[in-house]
């Protein structure tokens, strides 16, 4: 991101002069208040939202000049979870996950094994037949995460995703999404659970008032001065 | 692309009976507002088959007079069946004129015996294609020299030609602001539909979908939401087409057309173009508010 600033047609400015660069294979925190931006920055690398100034690069590519059609390609790079999982409910796991694939026009004989594939990878192939309201909402989250990578993303982008989630529970979807970034995929998490954080001690970039205030590796928390 | 066509048209159908409370909504809907419509379609057929059927009863009533030799009157009658405004001539004598007054007033047989020879002038009775052209036509027999007089009936002509013209106007707005509420309604309808599954076209958005495979399954449900309910309103319409008809030949004492059997087939074709058409359009519509960023 350089020099991004993202202001909302109420006039709210979400975020000012954002210069953030996050190298391939990363594990990036994002903390921060609510409020300081932290989903906007999430909302402008899946292109839900284009900056007022600035610019948002992927892989090279200017995020805000793609032409229309060429957005859901980028979107396919990119997995993304948030809070509240956005299942459907009246699919199965293996349907919930089968979908993304279905939706981008996979061939159908390609969509079973590639949903098998990732289900082992989150540990759900017992539940592959269940539907979200069968399942804890570790689980839950787990289904998201492997519809959010059947696409094989280079970028994995965790809105909150322990949110909702007791502490013993985030604890094991912050160890899926470390084994996914030892893959070699690039992880963005967005998070308030400061017990997490600090005890992974990744790079932690903070936000206050859409601007980042802090961006160190090995990080806390909180600041550690 | 067949295989997105398969997978449009099993999305669509999928969704159709997933949310079938909504399916229903809509489908009722359409069912209703395709019969108003088509209740209103005939309504205005048969206005306007029994204003067609008015107008051609204008006739132009020429008295020859009596000193008119038969030639001369062959000869105006040749060129009146030559004017494009005239669609059939009669001429009737002077003993015919004599019968249809005695047919028509019996009471009155004395008075006509009473005199000494039969005082009813020979006519021509002249049909005319349009009530409008009637000044033409009378204008034109003014001049002719077997022509006494031409029956004067300009005032009522005209005020027939306004009532009919104000008749029509008003059907054609009934017919445009009916369809355009229909329309509205049913549009609205779908759009409830595609709202009430906004977390599902979120999350194809999320996964990379292109817009295609979003919009058509929708686009392809509105079809087949359309074509139900136009199945249903055709058929209702069958049932019920008995007790329209007779209830459009008691309303309508000259309709000449038979509304069963030519207009059924029409509208028919209506209701299907239009509940396709529309349930189209409203997944179009509906879909594209969220398309669109």
């Amino acid at each position: 991101m350089q020099g991004v600033t993202k202001s909302y047609p109420n006039g709210r400015v979400a975020l000012r002069g954002i210069d953030l660069t996050v190298p391939e294979g990363d594990f990036v925190f994002l903390v921060g208040p609510s409020g300081a931006g932290k989903s906007t920055m999430i909302k402008l690398l899946i292109r839900d939202e284009l900056p007022t100034r600035g610019e948002v690069l992927l892989d090279g590519r200017d995020l805000g000049r793609l032409k229309r059609r060429e957005v859901p390609k980028i979107r396919r790079k990119i997995g993304v979870v948030f809070q509240d999982f956005k299942l459907l409910p009246n699919k199965t796991v293996r349907d919930n996950v089968g979908f993304a694939l279905e939706v981008t026009g996979a061939r159908r004989r390609d969509i079973d094994p590639a949903v098998d594939r990732v289900l082992r990878v989150v540990g759900l192939t017992g539940q592959a037949d269940q539907f979200p309201n069968q399942l804890s909402g570790g689980e839950q989250q787990r289904t998201a995460i492997a519809r959010a990578l059947v696409h094989n993303p280079r970028l994995f982008i965790a809105d909150e995703p322990t949110g909702n989630l007791d502490p013993l529970i985030s604890w094991e979807i912050i160890q899926l999404l470390l084994r996914i970034n030892e893959l070699g995929v690039t992880v963005l998490m967005a998070t308030h659970n400061a017990e997490v954080v600090t005890a992974v001690r990744k790079r932690v970039v903070a936000l206050e008032n859409g601007r980042i205030v802090r961006d160190e590796v090995d990080a806390a928390y909180h600041r550690e001065d | 692309m067949v295989a997105f066509i398969g997978f449009s048209l099993r999305r669509a159908w999928q969704g159709f009976w997933r949310n079938g409370l909504m399916s229903l909504a809509a489908t009722a809907t359409m069912v209703l507002m395709l019969v108003m419509l088509s209740g209103l379609i005939i309504l205005l057929t048969g206005l306007d088959a029994t204003l067609n059927y008015v107008q051609q009863e204008v006739q132009v009533v020429a008295y020859l007079k009596d000193s008119a030799t038969p030639q001369d009157v062959a000869s105006l009658e040749a060129s009146l069946q030559k004017m494009a405004q005239v669609t059939q001539v009669n001429f009737v004598s002077k003993d015919q004129a004599y019968r249809d007054f005695l047919a028509r007033h019996p009471d009155e047989a004395d008075v006509i015996n009473s005199l000494p020879t039969n005082p009813l002038p020979a006519s021509l009775q002249i049909n005319l294609r349009n009530a409008n052209d009637y000044l033409d036509v009378a204008s034109y027999l003014n001049n002719q020299s077997p022509i006494d007089r031409v029956l004067n009936i300009k005032e009522t002509v005209d005020q027939m030609v306004t009532v009919i013209g104000i008749l029509r106007a008003g059907g054609a707005v009934t017919l445009v602001i009916g369809g355009l509420i229909v329309l509205f309604i049913i549009v609205n309808t779908i759009r409830l539909a595609v709202v009430s599954r906004a977390d599902e076209i979120e999350i194809m958005r999320l996964v990379g979908a292109s817009d295609a495979f979003i919009r058509w399954p929708f686009i392809f449900e509105g079809a087949l939401v359309g074509l139900l309910g136009a199945a249903i309103t055709i058929g209702l319409l069958f049932i019920g087409q008995g007790p329209i008809t007779s209830f459009l030949s008691d309303y309508f004492k000259v309709l000449p057309v038979d509304a069963g059997a030519a207009v059924g087939r029409n509208i028919a074709l209506i209701v299907l173009g239009t509940g396709v058409g529309i349930g189209v359009l409203g997944s179009y519509l509906s879909v594209r508010s969220y398309l669109i960023r």
